[in-house]
């Protein structure tokens, strides 16, 4: 369970997070949306360890993250993509995709200093993982090609691999559909199902309400950094409230 | 030929000194660490060497042992403190260590020799030690490039939040690259210590760190072809031309505004990235998709 | 004698000021660091020691001076700067262009002193002392303190007065939202770096004219002390690079009288480590608040 409990962040005057506590079970896709600016990319800034809080409490299993820095985060089995992608623009998809096995590239210092072979299986190693990876993701063409010449809908993909690369207990998608037609956006769906299957724990931010609805057993809605409804997305999208929200802008 | 080899031996033991620190360099930068204390760890290494061989008469396997050790020590203490400043102030405390460096030389006459330096250093490195050293350092570069390290060290230079959200302890790797960098630098600084006979402090400070910067600007920061190309270029120019090589300040400061701005990339990496872009502008229609 | 010293380190202390805030303002608006200033510092000495070589009065030399060391700077920002910022690689870049300018610069005095040290022909500020309070005043530190004093007011007229200067600190807080308000950042960056080179040429006169000496090395201690200085008062921070200058000049003075002899050697060593120890404990100096220390993104 990763557990969100009194999380606040201001940021200049204004409450970006304010006074937010959230589940994200395992084994679930949790739905977190809100009109643009009601702090959706801050929560997962915060749980990622990429901002400091400025109170509350995060835990992820039994481990207090809140403080923690953030590739202890990663290592505790946490990853996330991000809505602005970051790759590196020049390098290779599957390079891109290899960065993201940092947790499992393990090999000792001299070895991995001179190259010796026990270095040279590891790089192996992940390049046949990550290759298979992306050929799960049908993206095989495109391995060899620089991640800033692809598409939107390509590079959320390469965006998705390398965050599961690291094999996380926990999901944090920072609107992984946008830009993406409906057949990308399907074969992606699929995907999410099968990972929450395997036990992962995804919290999902989208503002299609239709890819949300068909993932998420439980949606939170944010606006103005608050926490304003939570429920099933059926209810959750007829509720006053919710509406009044995204009408208000 | 023989003639040839001795008219140009001290081009070629330049040339690969200079390469040393240059890639000294080129690896904290690789590891997006803006530092400029190649200068001042060059010098701690250099007159480390130099001051056990000339007061304590020292066999130079020991000094240059010694030297390495001791830049790479220092190196490693600074990182300390740079891994908490970013960019710019990473550059101007950098700055501030290669004249702390510097003004200690200085005072420090009775070890040092202070402004006057440090003579009589006996000359036991030749072009055969300094071609080894480098090629071993040639080699560390390049296999550190293709483990986990290289790839930590992109991750960081390109983009440190997205590295640190993919578990990359940037701390570590900053300092391990500052390691390297000072241990490296340490040696040729050694090595340059028992080829010259004599040290004075000028040698390292602003200029040096001026050179040592172009050959990294120049050839390219991002690949181990760079520091290559960039230092046998601005070596060998000099020796093209007399105007050239009166003129070298004024070159390297020409040479820097239109690299940087032109060729930012430098020519190693520009040449790899324009090489990569036309093997993929080739093959099959499906390729052209964006 | 403690009296005098801090009089003398305050009189420092104001030619400092000319040069910091020039190199802080940049900073502050451009978020760059211009390694070219200690050049432009010396050109200002060069180009009012060659005037008053050619027979001009030393009034015109200084206002030959300001005008001059501006358009360098202005050069230096069109040449290093321009095509960076647009590239948005100013940061890592800028700082190597102008290294090469101040090369360039640099080497160029070099050319025309002929590496010689040059000084002004004596009486080119008559030397007149005042004692009062068993102090001493010599005329040429009143001058360097009035000048210094009457520029920094003038600039800071400049930036809190002027639609200038709301414009100025508008582009310094947000560029991109100054630039929706309908500023041209471009006009406000070449004007800014005509008022720090302008502000950097007299102090280059000035320390040309109190210590006799100008060479084509002049601006490198100086871009140094600038350092620790625009660090001290907070990178970006006008107020906090004013104060920063005198508490360095007094320091500095200070560290020189007092500093017993066996160690005096090691001053700039302290000074630097000082400069060390404040970017550890308080990166954002007196008055600072950019992040020093932030992790950095795409790149
Ligand atoms: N680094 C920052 N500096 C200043 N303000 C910020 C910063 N990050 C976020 N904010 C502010 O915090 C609020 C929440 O922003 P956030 O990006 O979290 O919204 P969001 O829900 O992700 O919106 P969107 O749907 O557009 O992605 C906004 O008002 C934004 O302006
Ligand atoms: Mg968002």
């Amino acid at each position: 369970m990763l557990r969100l409990r009194n999380v606040s962040r201001h940021i200049g005057g204004i409450r970006a997070v304010d006074d937010v506590s959230l589940d994200i079970p395992p084994g679930r896709i949790t739905g977190l949306i809100g009109p643009n600016g009601a702090g959706k990319t801050t929560i997962v800034n915060l749980i990622t360890g990429m901002m400091p809080l400025t109170a509350g409490s995060i835990h992820l299993g039994g481990t207090d993250i809140t403080r923690a820095p953030a590739h202890r985060i990663c290592r505790a089995g946490l990853a996330r993509t991000f809505q602005n992608m970051r790759l590196m623009a020049d390098e290779t998809v599957i390079d891109n995709v290899m960065i993201g096995f940092h947790r499992h590239d393990r090999c000792a210092l001299p070895a991995a200093l001179l190259n010796l072979p026990s270095a040279r299986r590891m790089t192996a190693t992940l390049r046949r993982r990550a290759a298979a990876m992306i050929a799960e993701f049908g993206m095989e063409r495109f391995a060899g090609f620089p991640a800033g010449g692809l598409s939107y809908g390509h590079q959320r993909r390469v965006e998705i691999m390398r965050a599961l690369a690291s094999d996380p207990a926990f999901l944090l998608l920072d609107e992984p559909i946008a830009g993406m037609n409906d057949v990308e956006a399907d074969a992606l769906a699929a995907i999410f199902r099968r990972l929450a299957a395997e036990g992962r724990g995804i919290l999902l931010i989208e503002h299609d309400m239709r890819f949300v609805a068909s993932l998420c057993d439980h949606v939170h809605v944010l606006d103005g950094g608050r926490l304003i409804a939570g429920g099933r997305p059926a209810e959750v999208l007829r509720d006053p409230a919710v509406i009044a929200a995204y009408l208000g802008g | 030929m023989g003639q040839w080899i001795i008219a140009y031996t001290p081009l070629v033991d330049l040339f690969l000194l200079h390469l040393g620190f240059a890639y000294a360099q080129y690896i904290v930068l690789r590891a997006g660490v803006f530092s400029l204390a190649t200068a001042g760890l060059a010098g701690i290494g250099a007159y480390t060497a130099g001051v056990l061989a000339v007061k304590l008469g020292a066999h130079p396997a020991l000094g240059v042992a010694a030297a390495t050790l001791a830049g790479s020590g220092a190196a490693l203490v600074l990182s300390l403190p740079l891994a908490r400043l970013r960019g710019v102030y990473q550059a101007i405390a950098t700055v501030a260590f290669v004249q702390i460096v510097y003004s200690v030389n200085l005072w420090a006459e009775p070890v040092t020799g202070g402004a006057m330096g440090l003579n009589n250093i006996p000359r036991t490195a030749g072009t055969g030690v300094l071609a080894v050293a480098a090629l071993g350092t040639l080699y560390l570069v390049w296999a550190m490039e293709r483990t986990r390290l290289g790839r930590a060290f992109n991750a960081i230079r390109q983009d440190e939040a997205m590295a640190a959200t993919l578990g990359v302890d940037i701390v570590r790797h900053q300092a391990l690259a500052f390691a390297l960098s000072g241990a490296i630098a340490g040696l040729f600084g050694a090595l340059e210590a028992y080829h010259a006979y004599a040290l004075d402090p000028g040698q390292f400070a602003f200029p040096f760190l001026i050179a040592i910067l172009s050959y990294v600007i120049l050839g390219g920061r991002n690949s181990v072809a760079g520091p290559l190309i960039g230092t046998a270029i601005l070596i060998i120019l000099p020796e093209l031309a007399r105007p050239l090589a009166e003129n070298r300040m004024l070159i390297y400061g020409v040479m820097l505004i239109l690299v940087i701005n032109f060729l930012p990339r430098g020519i190693a990496d520009s040449l790899i990235l324009a090489w990569r872009a036309r093997r993929l502008a080739r093959p099959e229609p499906a390729a052209g998709e964006p | 004698m403690l009296a005098q010293q801090l009089l003398n380190g305050f009189v420092v202390g104001g030619v400092y000021a000319l040069f910091a805030l020039g190199f802080t303002l940049v900073f502050g608006i451009q978020r760059v660091l211009n390694l070219a200033h200690g050049a432009i510092f010396m050109s200002g000495a060069f180009i009012a020691y060659y005037t008053v070589a050619a027979g001009g009065p030393l009034w015109l030399g200084l206002a030959l001076a300001v005008i001059g060391s501006g358009l360098i700077s202005v050069l230096v920002e069109i040449v290093c700067f321009r095509r960076l910022r647009r590239s948005g690689d100013e940061e890592f870049g800028g700082i190597i262009s102008s290294i090469g300018a101040s090369l360039v610069i640099m080497t160029i005095a070099q050319r025309i002193s002929d590496t010689q040290v040059l000084r002004f022909p004596f009486e080119t500020f008559p030397v007149i002392i005042w004692r009062f309070w068993g102090l001493r005043v010599s005329a040429l530190q009143l001058f360097m303190l009035a000048l210094a004093l009457a520029l920094v007011v003038v600039l800071g007229w400049f930036i809190y007065r002027t639609a200038f200067g709301r414009q100025v600190r508008a582009v310094t807080q947000n560029e991109r939202a100054a630039m929706l308000m309908g500023i041209n950042p471009v006009r406000i960056h070449m004007q800014t770096f005509f008022l720090s080179g302008a502000l950097a040429g007299a102090a280059g006169v000035l320390v040309g004219l109190a210590f006799s000496s100008i060479r084509y090395t002049m601006g490198e201690p100086f871009l140094m002390y600038g350092f620790v200085i625009i660090i001290l008062g907070g990178l970006g921070s006008i107020p906090g690079a004013l104060l920063a200058s005198f508490l360095f000049g007094m320091g500095q003075t200070m560290l020189t009288a007092y500093m017993p002899s066996a160690i005096s050697g090691l001053n700039e060593a302290f000074i630097f480590a000082a400069l060390f120890l404040l970017l550890l404990f308080r990166p954002h100096g007196l008055m600072g608040r950019e992040a020093a220390g932030a992790l950095r993104g795409r790149r």
